[in-house]
Order: structure tokens, then sequence, then C-alpha cells
């Protein structure tokens, strides 16, 4: 078993990871508590605007421009799914609207194919002026796209549990969360809220993914598929808590790096958000049905 | 109680089914990458088949001739076409095109300039997805129903496992570009390049040179990690020196973690040897530079992929004589070569669908149908199954101009007749030929190594490769 001092390192990287897994599982739950569908496609909108910004750099066009442009993609995408998508799947299993947002990924993830196609050795990459520059913990140099990055997810959070508790936008969100078809009858504007999330969403989709081709690497498999460990963050919080939601995602980022230097358990930490999610999961079951026979025996 | 009642049960259907989705979805992305790779293997990983240089084609290349490679400069050639045909992975994140692209664009200055004896080669390329149904089906499809006399240019992550036994049935003598263990242990496989085991021993091999007190070998975690980190764990132990086996996820999702476990467990007088695709292996060598690691080691290494003047411009200056990677072909930059400026004018006029430019993968395709080529021009008679392939398997000690050996196929249990390289180091964005790291034979303390010797003997120096 390796010493405190050899984990160190692993708490300060895994701090950063969890905190871009936060950053697209707080997105996740907004959208599901407002429209019931659960974006599988937050991966891949976010890769394909962090490849638009590769090719507008390659491009020679201004740096900013290019990641706005990234940010926009992401909600203007997202919106226009959720305006032609969301009505007619509204009133039909969740599932099957969570599966509709897959057809979403992988048109996508086909475009990405086809127009950054594997060059047979370069290497495509982008990077942010806050990578020069940072500070040093437990030996290591933080730079400041990773601290961007947890305090994004935590700004995230907080800023999106004022706005769904203080706004009325945020209020209209919730209600449609708990009864789609009551809040309508109440007069509040439904597609509009509808929209709102669906944008707000995507624009989630185009920061996380600006960061996560800074962080991680720019390509189209590893960012679409990253949000895998998102939503098990999203799932142990059971797509409701935002506050759950931000915690599970960091200690889903903790654990699998402290897991790295553990020889015999190393191989296996990629497993590390599906086990946290079955474990919390099967926690929160096993304690609600002891909760409700407790309250039918009193 | 009722609404609760309600969507418990909802709830916790989505939820198993998100989880059942998302593990669907974690488990193509892993066979993906695991399959793949890649280039840029993915998987390719395992791949040592080499990554592409940046550089383009240089306008003295254009102006060169091309004349040079058929019989009758300027004739084209109009005889009954020789119908070859070639097997190459082409999927998300893994393309060897660039090696059948550049062996077609050879074959069509061939073609250009009198053909073989006034016939034109027709190269019929089909492109697989890792699939081993798929790849049967493009082989039987070449031999029954494309009529082909040849294969050259098979460059897949698994084609070589597949259709061994079928073309030694059917009687063929393949050249390709060796990823799988049987591109180089079969009868009748002969590759151009080193593979993923030879490559990784000749950064071994090197990196032993600068007596660290440790090794640390990672690779991407594929099929086939424990037959290439055989060789490695053979140099190293040989050598006296501890080595670490690690295999590592890709694509590479958690780089951080990745350099800082190899740089703790090299120690500051170890190695860290790297077996990657160049996109891989450049976000853990970025992720370590980032952290500011990257000299808490003595020094860093890597097979042939990462041999990429891109790789080079991309982790620039703090890499200088700190990082050397193992090289299996000839380095195209310094080199003025014959065939090194015979390469660079096919491809500067036949070679539009080289996407890569000039670099290993274009240098291996231009080798094979190099070989090819002289196989069919000693044939004598008519070129059919039998005479084309008796024609390679009697290719011995061929002046390639692109390997530190001359190249030879001959009739072995196995093939390995590029068991010799460079390694080479960054410098200031350009990968140039590192301090003592000229041809260098791959050391015969790896069995597979000394089993072909054995069998082959050693082959002579080419002196065509060098400027």
């Amino acid at each position: 078993m390796p010493s405190w001092s050899e984990f160190e390192p692993f708490i300060v990287s895994g701090l950063a990871l969890g905190g871009v897994y936060a950053l697209s599982g707080v997105g996740l739950v907004v959208l599901y508590r407002a429209t019931g569908v659960l974006y599988l496609a937050f991966g891949a909108v976010g890769a394909m605007g962090a490849f638009l910004t590769y090719a507008m750099i390659q491009a020679s066009l201004p740096d900013w421009l290019a990641w706005i442009v990234c940010i926009l993609f992401g909600g203007v995408i997202t919106l226009i799914y959720g305006m032609i998508f969301g009505p007619p799947l509204a009133r039909r299993d969740p599932l099957v609207r969570a599966v509709a947002t897959l057809g979403l990924t992988l048109i996508l993830f086909g475009a990405m194919d086809l127009l950054w196609p594997p060059t047979g050795g370069e290497v495509r990459s982008i990077s942010l002026p806050t990578d020069n520059g940072g500070f040093t913990v437990a030996g290591l140099q933080v730079d400041w796209t990773q601290l961007i990055g947890l305090c994004a997810g935590v700004v995230l959070t907080v800023g999106t549990a004022a706005f769904l508790r203080y706004t009325k936008l945020g209020t209209a969100m919730r209600a449609m969360a708990n009864d789609r078809e009551i809040t309508a009858t109440l007069g509040v504007p439904v597609r509009r809220v509808e929209a709102a999330a669906w944008f707000g969403c995507g624009i989630l989709a185009g920061i996380a993914g600006l960061l996560l081709a800074d962080l991680v690497q720019l390509d189209p498999t590893t960012l679409t598929f990253l949000v895998i460990s998102s939503l098990a963050a999203a799932l142990i919080a059971r797509l409701r808590s935002i506050a759950v939601t931000f915690v599970a995602a960091i200690v889903i980022g903790v654990v699998h790096d402290l897991l790295t230097p553990i020889t015999s358990l190393t191989n296996y930490r990629d497993m590390t958000p599906f086990v946290l999610a079955a474990i919390a999961l099967l926690w929160v079951s096993r304690h609600r049905t002891v909760m409700t026979r407790s309250r039918e025996e009193a | 109680m009722n609404r609760y009642s309600r969507r418990r049960p909802r709830l916790a259907a989505a939820a198993v089914a998100v989880i059942a989705i998302g593990g669907v979805i974690a488990g193509c992305s892993s066979n993906n990458n695991s399959n793949s790779s890649t280039s840029a293997p993915t998987s390719s990983a395992t791949t040592s088949a080499p990554a592409t240089s940046s550089a383009s084609p240089s306008t003295s290349a254009a102006a060169a001739s091309t004349s040079s490679c058929g019989t009758k400069p300027g004739v084209a050639a109009t005889g009954t076409p020789i119908p070859l045909g070639g097997i190459v992975t082409d999927q998300s994140g893994t393309s060897f095109t660039d090696i059948s692209n550049m062996a077609a664009a050879y074959f069509a200055c061939v073609n250009a300039n009198g053909g073989i004896n006034g016939h034109p080669i027709k190269y019929y390329i089909e492109t697989e997805q890792t699939n081993a149904t798929q790849i049967a089906s493009e082989a039987k499809q070449l031999v029954q129903s494309d009529h082909v006399v040849g294969i050259v240019g098979n460059t897949s992550i698994i084609e070589c496992s597949v259709d061994s036994s079928y073309w030694q049935a059917q009687g063929f003598n393949i050249i390709d570009s060796g990823i799988a263990p049987e591109c180089y242990s079969t009868p009748n496989s002969a590759a151009v390049n080193m593979g993923p085991r030879y490559s990784s021993d000749g950064a071994v091999q090197y990196a032993l040179t600068q007596h660290p007190s440790k090794i640390v070998f990672d690779q991407s975690n594929v099929p086939g990690t424990t037959y290439i980190a055989a060789g490695p764990n053979a140099l190293a132990k040989a050598a006296g020196v501890p080595i670490t086996d690690d295999a590592t996820n890709v694509p590479v999702s958690d780089a951080n973690s990745v350099a800082i476990q190899l740089v703790d467990q090299a120690g500051k007088d170890g190695a860290v040897v790297l077996n990657f695709t160049p996109p891989d292996a450049l976000v853990i060598l970025e992720a370590a530079q980032k952290l500011n690691i990257e000299g808490n080691v003595k020094e860093w290494g890597c097979s042939t992929p990462c041999n990429t003047d891109f790789l080079a411009k991309s982790l620039g200056s703090k890499w200088n004589g700190k990082f050397f990677v193992n090289a299996e072909l000839t380095p195209p930059d310094p080199t003025t070569s014959p065939a090194m400026s015979l390469y660079r004018a096919i491809l500067a006029q036949y070679g539009k669908a080289v996407s890569g430019g000039i670099g290993s993968f274009s240098q291996m395709g231009f080798t094979e149908a190099e070989l090819m080529v002289k196989a069919l021009e000693s044939v004598t008679g008519a070129y059919t199954v039998t005479s084309v392939n008796a024609a390679i398997k009697a290719l011995k000690n061929v002046d390639t101009g692109m390997l530190c050996q001359q190249w030879t196929y001959g009739s072995y249990s196995m093939h390995i007749p590029n068991n010799e390289d460079y390694t080479v180091t960054p410098d200031n964005g350009e990968m140039v030929i590192a301090p003592n790291g000229g041809c260098t034979q791959i050391s015969a303390v790896d069995p597979q190594i000394a089993q072909y010797r054995s069998e082959a003997g050693t082959a002579p120096s080419d002196p065509t490769s060098s400027s």
C-alpha cells in the first residue's frame, strides 16, 4: 500500500478531474429537472464545439472569437434540438427521451469523423492562455485552467442553485420538474422555460468541451464519452440535487485518481463512476425501503 | 404517497437504463480504443506503425524526377494489368491508409514510366474497421473476385492474426507493415517496419545506455501487451535493471494521474518508456510538463509512433535531450539519398491522397511498393500467384534506401527483416538523430530477435540509406 505522501499528488489531480466532471453533471441535472430529458449528447456537443474552435484557430481567426463560437455552438445546437424534438417527445417515457439524444450524439460524432478524420499521426490540440502559469501544491504544478475547471464547477453549482431558488424562471423550472401539465395550466410559458433550459445546458456543454479539450485531449471519442462519469455523478444525486451532483463528481474524480498508485486496482479505476453510482443507488434504495417500512409500522 | 410510489420505480428504471446505456457506451468506447488506437492508432497502441511528420514535400523534391521509378521513362504501360491487393485499417481514430495510398502512388509512377515489362499494376485497396469477419471476407474477395497475384501494403491491427492461415493456404507471401504478432512470427509475412515489440525494444535499449536505476514501461492496455512487454523485460533484466510494466487504458482521459504514477515509479534516476500512439503519448508527456514533473526522472523514451515533428513542436524545448524516440526508418529530414529523393518526388507528383505527407507511414508504403516492384521485375513468364510469390520470397539483401539494413524475405519460419534502427530526439520542434542514435541492432537478448537471427543471420547494412 502506498504511503500518504504518495497519495497526495493524486488528490490534487483528482480534484481537477472531479471539477470538470462536476461542470458537466450540473448541466445534465438542470436540464433534466426542467425538461425531464437526460441529455446524452452533452459530451458530443462540447466536442464538436471544441473542434470548431480548433478549426478557427487553425484558420488564424482570433482565439477569443473561437472560444465564443464553441460556447455558443453548444447553446444553439442544443436549443435547436430541444425545440424540434422536445415537444413531440415530451409525453414519451424518460428512457425514450434519453435515447433520442443518442441520435444527436451519433450525428455529431459522425460529423467530427468526417470533417476532422484521423490524419495518420498528426495530433490536434487546443491550448488556453491560462495553461501558462499557476502554483505548486504537493510538489505538483497546478495551472490556472485546472483551477478554472474546479472553480467553474463550484460557481455553477452555487449560481444554478440560487437561480433555481430566487428567480422566476428558476421557480418555473422547478415547477415543471414537479408537474409539467399543472405548471402549464397555471400560465407558465412552458416552451419558453424549456428553451431557456436547453440553451443554458448547451452553453455549459460548450464551456465543458472547451475546458476538457485543453485539460484532457481534443479527441472526438474521449470528449464524447467523458460525459459518462458526469452521468454517474448525476445519478448519484438521483438527477435532482445539484449540490450532491457536485460532491459526487468530486468524489468520483478523487477516488478514481487515488486508485492509480494501488497496483492491484489501478487497471480497474475507470470503473469508479459505475461502482460508486451502483453503490449509491443501492444504498438509497435500501434506505428508502427501511424508512417506508418504519413509517408503515408506526 | 401514491405519487411517490409511482415515481420511484420510474426513476429506478431510468437509472438502471442509464447505467446500462453508459456501460454499453463505455464498452463500445473501450473496444474502439483497444482496437484502435491508434496512429495513430489508438490502440495502435500497440501499433508501432509510426506516425507522420508534419513536414510537406519540399519544392526541391517536387522538382526531382520520377522517371527513375520505371524502366521506360515517360512511356505509359498498356499491357495486361498485374492485379495486386492490400488491406488497411481505416476507422475513427485509426487510419493506415497513408501507407496503401503511398504504395498506390508508387505504382502509378511505375505505370507512367513503362510499368513492369509493359504491364501496369492494378492495386486494389480494401479498408477494414477491426472486424474479423469483414477482414476475412476482404481477403477472399481479393483472391476470388479481383484475382490478385500479390498482397502488399497490408497494415491492420488484426489482419495478420485473422488472415495468416488463409494467405498461407493460398500461397501468398505478404509484404506488409506489421502490428499483430503474426506479422512477424509466421513464414508468409514480412514487414518493413519493426512493429510495437521490437520498436519498444529499441527504445528501452537506448534508455539503458544512459544507465538508469530503473525502467518503467507503459503501453496501451489492449490485447497483446504481454507479448510486447516481453522484449523490453528481457533487455532490462539482462542489463540488471529493474523494470515495471504498466498498461494504461486508451484514449487516456486521466493523463495527470498517469504521468504522476510513471514518474513516482521511475524515481529521479529512472527512465520512463512509452508505447502509445502520438495523441496518447502526447497527452501523457504534456501532462508531465504541465505538472512540472518531467524533470523528476532521468529520461523519457518512446517507441516509433512518437517520431513525428508535430510531437516535437508540441512539446517544446523543455524536452530537448530528455526524450528519446525509436525510429524504424531512415529519418527523411537530413537525408538526400536517391531513394529519399525519389520518395519525395513521387509523393509530390502522385501522392495527393497521402494526407500526412512526408513521414514514417508514407515511407513504409514507398518501401513496400519498391520491394514488390523489384520482385515483379524478376518474374520471368506469366504473372501468377505462384510466380509472383516465389519472386517475393526470393528477395534477398535488397537496398531500399529507407532502412538501416538490406531487406530479405527468404524461407524462414518467422520474419523480422528490419531489426536495426535509429534513435531520434526533439530539437526545437524537429526530430533529429540522438547522440549515438545512428543505426543500432536490436539486441538478441529478445528471444524473438535471437531466433530470427539464428535462422536468417544478420543482414548487411544498406549503403543507400544515408545521404
